[in-house]
């Protein structure tokens, strides 16, 4: 992948194969009613869309919506039970992440141009969109006096006429006109050739775009919506802006978002962009894990506690430990070191099945950090020699546990964020957050499995073939319900999963299966020849693995690694099954099952949807430019 | 080798020894986490009521449905409101002396029995009815009654429904109700005995069946009473007016507290929370008059709001248990009204009235 990522990229031109630039009557002639045939189903694609572009909108504009149920909900669709006081931890996670996709964006990517022919045709094209859906709305029923729907003798609803309609929606108009008015004006400042040559940066595009959204909050009366808690009612007002803890936090979003994107720019040109790259990938990986047990949770930490046991234990861990790999990676330490690393493994293993019949006590840190260990004299051989490479080990068994140590502490340190109830996570934040850790968690168990599987030695093979298989035969629902409702039967007396370790780990396992299988796809795709050239330069199995033959098998999966990034998302739904609140069930269960919005469900749903597809959309353009850059499809 | 073995040797030495004086520390430090990875619990030794490890735990875990229009809703906030919320809230008042000291659990109705039995929650007040069978077979105990609900239908005026009308009167309809319940068994028993054939449809959840009775795909809707009055409250449409009937509900669904059997220190302790607020009511012992009745009211009273001659003590309680319920949360009526007239449904002439108003609501005597 850091090979791909590294080639400079062209920027993003129209491809030489694209058509010469045609007038809009000739490029409707050539292609949509070049013949009869043609002609009729453009005709009839036209009319079945229209027909659906009304039906979304009466929908959407009826005055039988109930759209205060979202709006003032939209605290409990984005993180159900979290205390709006410490509300100031959810806009600092965001905020990190959002600094950091600002600085990753700076540093990695060459994000080239889009042409001012394409921004004027989407300008125009939105405003002509926006006219027809002005147009084919149907009139609005007519409100009395009394806020009351005005119904004939008949009790049919009394509709406005098609004109009054149109004046009512001036400002739609005004919309139309200013973005094709914009466009047009972008498409007659350049003439016919330059239109194509001169290019805005995309990055300039998208934040310009953000910025009139984030700006449309504090002119836009989008309304202010807010639920009292005291008085366990429902305040909304119609025709002002959104509250302003709604307009401060996205506007110092922004402002993260563009500040980090310059400096990541500028880091980008420095000499340590190498190790900076290096540090914002490990930022990526132990974020999420850092925000949610950290400062999501703020654990209240004894530091009693913490000086007498944890600290020195971690110490403990991390000097002896890096003594033993230091001893075990001597030259000519030979055949000990390995002894010591299965007698190491063996201890360790041993350890947590003494955990399970609880023979003797011992703490869980303790446990992982000699499994942990032993894994890392495993790899010990590896590093024999020189002391660059000695010290390398050394210094990421230090770091490994510094971060093992520091995260379990968190992880079992209660958290003092007072809940209303029992869901610490819930709402779009549970579904993003299992969706984040089940991808990050799963890749390298995926990728361990597809190697498994295509393994020349026989047990591990047959081990990974039969885990994929198994997994890939149960469904999804199954696997979850297994791990939230049989696994706590099987633990021994005393140990606990809590609800979400358990949805997590069963997550994890079954997406890993489906990972392997991709992954695999890509490794039937390396010719033998890539082998037998990597063995002829003399580079160890290892190696062959890691600098041949996985970044190019892991390029050709791209498609269906994001096929399955994008399922594994939607597929958190399932969650509301074991009795998570997912923010599908929010919108399907809570929602309606409030005395104010008794029943009111649709709207919820259709705005689930939207999410979804902002997130899925976004996620598969992504990798289609991904795709483009490192030249997939077109080899 | 063997200077290599003797550190390794002393390494694990040194993280046994470490690991192993403190583990009861630490573990007492995460059982409280619920979101610990893995940790390790003490569990309470058996033999000890659920009463004392509450009042260790200081909170009460209380299982709700939380999709229960007016018995137990989610806010846009995220906390719990609703009649049987509040009675977590009562038991919690009763208990530990803090009303607010409740961590809800949103439960399915095929998880409650489990969650109780396997101690995620100490206590159900979830819209669950009291039968024979769960009295029995699943291993529960229920407490005093706190609302008597039963199943009705609803039909609409201009199909020629009315109060009045009877299971006989509806051969012939479409009737909708939610699948996989007690309900659709219970409306084809009362079709059957009442000798009428209908068509009978089920749908996913009542909110589904109720966009089916709106949009005409349904003539009647069934479930029981309580959301019946609560849908039309809400739902129904300008120009059309819904019915319900019959008088006499077809099945009985007396809804109360229900905890795990055999502990009888606990189950006092949740019953006796539950007829302090029927007794309170009785006596017109509420929120804003308690500290009033707790100097100047009649004997009982003061024995209940923990005055002299009190008996909360020998029960394990608090001597003010009671008024801490009362003046935190309130008496029967007043959680009745704050939850369940909001939604159109109101005591007067239901079986929820008080006994001397006629209805089922009746409490021993505190003394």
């Amino acid at each position: 992948m850091q090979d791909a990522d590294q080639v400079p990229v062209e920027p993003e031109k129209s491809s030489p194969n694209e058509a010469p630039s045609l007038s809009m009557g000739k490029w409707l002639r050539t292609n949509l009613f070049s013949n009869w045939a043609n002609s009729i189903l453009t005709l009839l694609g036209g009319f079945l869309a229209l027909f659906a572009l009304r039906g979304v909108l009466n929908f959407v504009f009826s005055e039988n919506r109930q759209w205060d149920a979202v709006r003032t909900n939209l605290r409990a669709l984005m993180t159900l039970s979290y205390p709006e006081s410490q509300y100031i931890r959810v806009w600092v996670s965001l905020g990190f992440v959002v600094g950091l996709a600002g600085v990753s964006a700076g540093l990695w990517a060459n994000w080239g141009g889009v042409s001012v022919k394409r921004v004027s045709t989407w300008l125009m094209g939105a405003g002509g969109l926006l006219a027809v859906c002005v147009l084919v709305r149907e009139p609005s029923v007519i409100i009395g006096s009394d806020g009351k729907v005005v119904r004939t003798v008949e009790g049919s609803l009394q509709r406005e006429s098609f004109l009054d309609a149109m004046v009512d929606r001036s400002s739609w108009w005004i919309a139309v006109v200013v973005l094709l008015a914009a466009g047009i004006l972008l498409r007659n400042r350049f003439s016919g050739g330059s239109r194509r040559a001169v290019e805005l940066p995309v990055t300039s595009v998208i934040f310009t775009g953000l910025g009139l959204a984030v700006l449309s909050l504090w002119i836009a009366p989008y309304g202010h919506y807010a639920f009292i808690s005291e008085t366990k009612s429902y305040v909304a007002e119609s025709g002002r802006t959104v509250a302003f803890s709604t307009k401060l936090p996205w506007t110092v979003m922004l402002a993260l978002l563009c500040g980090f994107f310059r400096v990541g720019r500028i880091l980008q040109r420095s000499d340590y962009a190498g190790v900076i790259k290096g540090a914002s990938n490990l930022l990526w990986l132990i974020s999420p894990l850092t925000l949610f047990w950290v400062v999501l949770r703020d654990p209240a930490l004894d530091y009693g506690h913490v000086i007498s046991t944890d600290l020195p234990m971690g110490l403990a861990f991390g000097i002896l430990g890096g003594l033993v790999l230091w001893s075990l990676t001597r030259t000519g330490v030979g055949e000990a070191g390995r002894l010591v690393a299965t007698m190491l493994l063996g201890f360790a293993v041993f350890n947590w099945v003494a955990a399970f019949f609880g023979w003797y006590p011992m703490l869980q840190k303790a446990r992982i950090s000699f499994l942990l260990l032993a894994f890392a004299a495993l790899l010990a051989p590896n590093f024999i020699g020189e002391l660059a490479k000695r010290r390398q080990l050394v210094l990421g068994w230090l770091g490994v546990t510094a971060l093992v140590h520091y995260l379990a502490t968190m992880i079992n340190t209660p958290s003092t964020v007072e809940l209303q109830s029992s869901e610490f996570l819930g709402g779009l934040g549970l579904t993003l957050f299992v969706a984040l850790i089940v991808v990050l968690l799963s890749f390298p168990l995926g990728v361990l499995l597809a190697l498994g599987r295509t393994s020349k030695f026989p047990i591990f093979r047959m081990l990974s073939t039969t885990y994929i298989e198994v997994i890939r035969g149960v469904p999804l629902i199954s696997v979850l319900i297994f791990f939230s409702v049989m696994v706590p039967l099987f633990l021994p007396d005393g140990m606990e999963l809590a609800e979400l370790a358990a949805v997590l780990t069963g997550y994890t396992l079954f997406s890993s299966a489906y990972l392997a299988e991709n992954v695999r796809g890509g490794l039937q795709s390396i010719t033998k020849g890539q082998y037998e050239a990597a063995d002829a330069i003399g580079l160890t199995a290892a190696q062959r693995t890691g600098f041949i033959v996985l970044p190019q098998a892991l390029t050709v999966s791209i498609p269906q690694l994001v096929g399955q990034v994008i399922s594994t998302f939607k597929e958190t739904s399932l969650l509301a099954i074991i009795g998570l609140f997912d923010f599908l069930r929010v919108a399907n269960s809570v929602i309606p099952a409030q005395s104010e919005f008794m029943g009111v469900k649709r709207e919820g749903i259709l705005l689930v949807a939207m999410i979804y597809f902002f997130f899925n959309f976004t996620i598969s353009k992504y990798s289609q430019r991904l795709e483009r850059r490192v030249g997939l499809g077109e080899r | 080798m063997w200077r290599l073995l003797a550190t390794l040797f002393a390494l694990a030495l040194a993280a046994s020894a470490c690991g192993g004086s403190d583990s009861s520390d630490d573990s007492s430090a995460s059982s409280s986490s619920s979101d610990a990875e893995e940790t390790e619990v003490t569990l309470a030794a058996s033999g000890e009521s659920l009463l004392d490890t509450i009042k260790s735990r200081g909170t009460l875990n209380c299982g709700v449905s939380g999709s229960a229009v007016a018995f137990s809703e989610l806010q846009a906030d995220g906390s719990m409101a609703g009649f049987d919320a509040d009675y977590c809230r009562v038991v919690a008042a009763a208990i530990l002396g803090d009303a607010n000291k409740v961590n809800f659990v949103s439960l399915t109705a095929a998880e409650r029995f489990t969650a109780v039995q396997t101690g995620d929650v100490d206590l159900l007040m979830r819209n669950t009815t009291w039968t024979q069978s769960r009295d029995s077979e699943v291993g529960m105990d229920f407490g005093p009654t706190t609302y008597y609900d039963g199943q009705q239908l609803m039909g609409r005026e201009s199909d020629g429904f009315s109060g009045s009308s009877q299971v006989s009167d509806v051969g012939g309809s479409v009737i909708c109700t939610s699948a996989g319940t007690t309900t659709e068994k219970n409306i084809a028993d009362a079709a059957s005995e009442a000798g009428v054939s209908i068509e009978l449809q089920t749908f996913e959840d009542f909110d589904t069946v109720t966009n089916n009775f709106i949009s005409g795909a349904c003539d009647i809707i069934t479930t029981d009473g309580s959301a019946l009055v609560g849908r039309k409250a809400k739902q129904q449409p300008d120009g059309e007016n819904w019915v319900i009937f019959p008088a006499t509900p077809i099945s009985k669904e007396p809804l109360g507290p229900t905890y795990g059997q055999n502990d009888s220190a606990f189950a006092d302790a949740v019953n006796w929370a539950v007829y302090a607020t029927i007794i309170a009511d009785e006596k017109g012992l509420d929120s804003s008059n308690v500290d009033m009745m707790l100097a100047s009211g009649d004997t009982e009273t003061i024995r209940l709001l923990g005055g002299e001659g009190e008996l909360q003590s020998g029960m394990g309680l608090p001597a003010d248990a009671f008024y801490q319920v009362i003046s935190q949360v309130g008496n029967y009526d007043e959680i009745y009204s704050r939850n369940l007239n909001p939604v159109g449904l109101s005591r007067e002439g239901s079986a929820n009235a008080a006994w001397t108003a006629g209805g089922l609501v009746y409490a021993p005597p505190a003394r």
